[in-house]
């Protein structure tokens, strides 16, 4: 197939631009309307139960990924710590829903000040601790949140090693919403051949109050990233980039470099909290185990699976953290695999694996990788700030692109956020 | 009284295995400025092939010097195949291969000897060395000690006796005129890294001798923050500043949280990574540490 | 490809090019150096000088071709090219700051295999007597001059045959210069050892050197006995500063 030539800017570029996006939450939703209806799915021996708390948890961790995009991805501040305020987020959520009755999503009205705050506090030292050393210490600070929600003294808040349960207050789709859900996944089932994935008849009401949180992860998790993406392009976003980039450099050419580093802290532990607040909706439960150390690098996996500095590196992200470990939980036999291979932690054993592999050959992440196979296809022109169409454009819709192939496809490079360069910020 | 003194001997106990792990941090740390945060996990491998060994009728010693032989040829592959293709002043790439080989060893133990406790062989004579009034000052301790300063005195003897080391000391100070003077730079870190592992399967393994403790996959997930604080507390590259940092860890581990009501058992981990952070903060260079450590 | 003679220089470079990642720095240079002389490489900030010796060291990535005494050196790591008989003190003198003056002195043997090595380092210790008073100080407290003698004892106790001497004047006080560049002529005169070196310090080196060459934007511009150097008007106004 021909490569496409989008000049940057046009019309086609804008359609270009979101159609990826839109396709994305088209999938996502028919997706969510085949998971909640249908109990599993059989490849071999193995089913898959295709719970959409697997899908949920992503949407939440790619919450979280988001912040450490914001932090170790746009900043360069290689925090690891990120599962301390999902943690955190998490049981003020609990706390407030079950000790106060507050409804779910209200309780982001006190999350995510309070995670902004003690994320500045914490971002703190980072001003003087750097590189490594601030790798060491934001792991051992998620190493340690378990034992703090575990003290005695505020068990009662807590709940102690048992977790917060919310289960009493439980989120109920009101009955517009249900209705609406119903006559979607009518529609969908009255579909030739693929209905049938969409289950049939209404939807029960667990069902329905599932779609329901469903769709509300989905509009907080958009709001999140349309957040970011602002931030990302605004001033205190070039800011964060410049220092990533040169830190000194960003420093003589006037950049706030304790102002923008603890607002970058502070962002990725609004966010953190943001992804925590998902999670207990979702699990009804906020348990210290759930929030070590391994959380915190596994959410560090999704940060670079995905891809480091890019926002939908963070969807890629949450999907891939969550969906391996499940999948590979979930399959009991393959052809020439011991089975002892498949009972145990196989997923975190193929995430690290693929951290380590992918540093190798796809250091950019999925993302990046989808990106250069898309390049193939679809390119995008940048335009010269004085809006005349470049000779390459033209030479290259013209004619047979030979040469203006070549030349082109370094400025498709260009879109890795890594480089900086406005024409990274593609991203939205 | 009596109590005081055998928890000093527990606490130094516990502090000797954070004072091996917390040297081969350093030691990795001397020669490549970078933190292998799989040094723990590592360590636990190395635990459990002893045990394996163990298992199979080798007798304890041997099951541990064959582990940490193990130890040092896997983390010589690694080192080859991993760490060496990356630029060496690029920490990110390199902090996350080590968090890949984290997950990966935790979970690859998970799935060899699953998360069920076991008792590792006693490495020492069982029973008290001294018996204070109703207490007992443990074999165990006193071994554990004299054991870990021992082995951290032949490496002192290693690395300023032999060409190796000599290797190893120089090219820790400057990558660039090391090559100049002749050394292979890339088999010498290789070295580092093999001493490392096999000192950090040591530590481990007394470790998880302890006869209160016993070994799982995630035993380390703890003790390599309490080894990274004692490292960072002795000064990230001095070794004998890992040595002390590990015992002076392990004692107020041990000490405060035993008598200081307010602070609860778990804390100890709390207290160690406020150590950490207070001396990354004021202190870079930590009690021993050059100060030019804090190259960035 | 002419036969191998008696006449064929020590080091010989061809074609030269050299550069850090995209930037070019080297531009294809060719220049020798016969057994025994002292040659010298002259040139403004920039040119290359310090590039053409890392290049020599197999530091950088490198094209071209260098043959040292008949063996290509282009394409082999440091630690080889150090093993053949080539020491290369570095700008900024590259001694081991953490390490005692007497192990910087014991690492400069690293690659000898003979029993003579305590033997040389007390020789050394008595040319420089200084350097035998702060055996056991780190080299990082030395001062500058004590570290350049360090420097120069460390790179000859590996018994090289040709010494790259990269800058040695720089940050030194005059009079430490002039003592320094003595050394080296009686090094070169005395012990046989021959030389390349790369100077801004025009006036010193050439008082040393049989033959120079003057390096403009990555390409030999000027070459010549050092006698023809010192007197050509161009070098004269550019680097002599008369």
């Amino acid at each position: 197939m021909a490569t496409k030539y989008i000049l940057a800017g046009t019309q086609q570029h804008r359609i270009w631009k979101y159609a990826t996006w839109g396709l994305f939450i088209v999938v996502v939703m028919l997706v969510a309307f085949a998971y909640v209806d249908t109990g599993t799915i059989d490849i071999g021996d193995n089913s898959y139960n295709l719970s959409m708390i697997r899908i949920a948890k992503a949407v939440s961790f790619g919450v979280a990924i988001l912040g450490l995009q914001c932090v170790v991805g746009f900043t360069g501040q290689v925090a690891l710590g990120q599962s301390f305020f999902v943690g955190t987020g998490a049981y003020i959520t609990a706390w407030l829903v079950a000790d106060h009755q507050w409804p779910y999503l209200l309780t982001l009205v006190v999350v995510v000040p309070a995670c902004f705050l003690i994320g500045m506090l914490l971002g703190l030292p980072a001003l003087r601790i750097k590189g490594l050393y601030l790798a060491l210490v934001t792991l051992g600070m998620a190493a340690v949140f378990p034992s703090i929600v575990k003290l005695d003294a505020i068990s009662d808040q807590t709940g102690g090693s048992g977790g917060k349960s919310t289960a009493e207050s439980k989120l109920v789709s009101p009955e517009w919403a249900t209705s609406i859900f119903d006559g979607i996944a009518g529609v969908l089932q009255a579909v030739p051949l693929v209905g049938q994935y969409f289950g049939d008849g209404d939807l029960s009401e667990r069902e329905a109050d599932r779609m329901w949180k469903f769709v509300l992860f989905i509009i907080v998790a958009a709001i999140c990233f349309w957040i970011v993406n602002n931030l990302v392009k605004s001033r205190p976003g070039r800011a964060m980039r410049a220092i990533r980039d040169n830190e000194t450099g960003a420093a003589v050419s006037g950049v706030d470099l304790a102002m923008t580093k603890t607002l970058a802290f502070g962002v990725a532990s609004a966010l953190g909290g943001v992804a925590g607040t998902i999670y207990v909706m979702e699990v009804g439960i906020a348990s210290p185990d759930d929030f070590t150390q391994l959380l915190a690098i596994n959410l560090i996996v999704g940060l670079v699976v995905g891809g480091v500095g890019t926002l939908s590196g963070a969807v890629v992200g949450g999907l891939v953290v969550v969906l391996i470990p499940d999948w590979a939980a979930s399959t009991e036999s393959v052809a020439g695999v011991p089975e002892r291979w498949l009972q145990g932690p196989t997923g975190s054993f193929l995430l690290g694996v693929m951290l380590i592999f992918l540093t190798f050959v796809m250091p950019g992440g999925i993302v990046a990788g989808f990106r250069k196979l898309r390049a193939r296809y679809v390119q995008v022109v940048p335009r010269p700030p004085d809006g005349s169409v470049p000779a390459a454009f033209a030479a290259a819709t013209a004619g047979p692109a030979t040469d203006g192939e070549a030349m082109l496809s370094n400025e498709s490079d260009d879109e890795l956020v890594h480089t900086g360069s406005d024409s990274g910020s593609n991203d939205e | 009284m009596d109590l005081f003194i055998q928890r000093v001997f527990d606490g130094l106990a516990n502090g000797s295995a954070y004072a091996l792990i917390a040297v081969a941090l350093v030691l990795i740390f001397k020669a490549t400025t970078l933190i292998n945060f799989a040094q723990g996990e590592m360590a636990m491998l190395g635990a459990f092939v002893a045990l394996q060994l163990w298992y199979w009728g080798v007798p304890v010693w041997i099951a541990v010097i064959l582990a940490m032989l193990f130890s040092a040829v896997l983390a010589a592959g690694i080192e080859r195949t991993l760490i060496r293709p990356f630029d060496p002043k690029d920490h990110l790439p390199l902090v996350i291969i080590t968090l890949g080989l984290f997950l990966a060893i935790n979970a690859f133990a998970g799935i060899v000897w699953r998360f069920d406790p076991r008792q590792f062989p006693e490495m020492f004579p069982g029973g008290n060395a001294l018996d204070i009034g109703s207490r007992g000052l443990s074999w165990f301790a006193v071994f554990t000690i004299i054991l870990t300063v021992g082995v951290i005195l032949l490496l002192q003897l290693l690395l300023n006796k032999t060409k190796i080391g000599l290797a190893f000391r120089a090219v820790s100070s400057n990558l660039e005129s090391s090559e100049l003077v002749g050394i292979k730079v890339g088999s010498t870190l290789q070295f580092g890294w093999a001493l490392a592992a096999a000192v950090g399967t040591l530590g481990a393994c007394v470790y998880v001798a302890n006869p209160l403790l016993s070994l799982e996959p995630s035993v380390m997930l703890r003790v390599l923050i309490f080894a990274a604080s004692a490292a960072a507390l002795g000064g990230l590259d001095s070794i004998w500043g890992a040595l002390v940092g590990g015992l002076a860890i392990g004692f107020v581990q041990s000490l405060l949280v035993q008598y200081i009501d307010f602070i609860p058992s778990e804390m100890s981990l709390a207290a160690a990574v406020v150590v950490l952070l207070i001396v990354l903060l004021f202190k870079p260079a930590g009690l021993f540490g050059t100060a030019s450590v804090e190259r960035v | 490809m002419s036969e191998p003679t008696l006449n064929e220089p020590m080091l010989n470079v061809t074609n030269l090019t050299a550069g850090y990642g995209p930037v070019s720095v080297l531009r294809g240079i060719d220049f020798y150096v016969n057994k025994g002389e002292v040659v010298v490489i002259l040139g403004a900030n920039g040119a290359g000088k310090t590039t053409t010796l890392r290049a020599l060291s197999g530091m950088i990535d490198t094209g071209g071709s260098v043959t040292f005494e008949g063996e290509e050196l282009v394409g082999q790591a440091p630690p080889n090219i150090v093993r053949k008989g080539i020491a290369h003190i570095p700008q900024g003198r590259g001694t081991f700051p953490e390490l005692s003056v007497h192990d910087n002195l014991e690492v400069g043997a690293y690659t000898r295999k003979d029993n003579e090595v305590d033997a040389d380092i007390e020789k050394w210790y008595e040319v420089y007597p200084v350097l035998k008073n702060r055996r056991n100080q780190l080299a990082g407290s030395l001062s500058g001059g004590e570290q350049q003698m360090l420097a120069v004892a460390r790179a000859l106790m590996g018994r090289p045959r040709l010494l790259l001497l990269d800058e040695p004047s720089l940050g030194l006080a005059p009079f430490l210069v002039q003592d320094l560049f003595e050394r080296f002529g009686r090094l070169n005169t005395e012990d046989g050892t021959t030389l390349l070196v790369v100077e801004q310090n025009a006036q010193l080196a050439l008082g040393i050197a049989h033959r120079g060459y003057v390096l403009e934007a990555g390409q030999i511009a000027i070459k010549g006995t050092a006698d023809e150097l010192m007197h050509d008007d161009a070098i004269r106004r550019a680097y002599l500063g008369v």
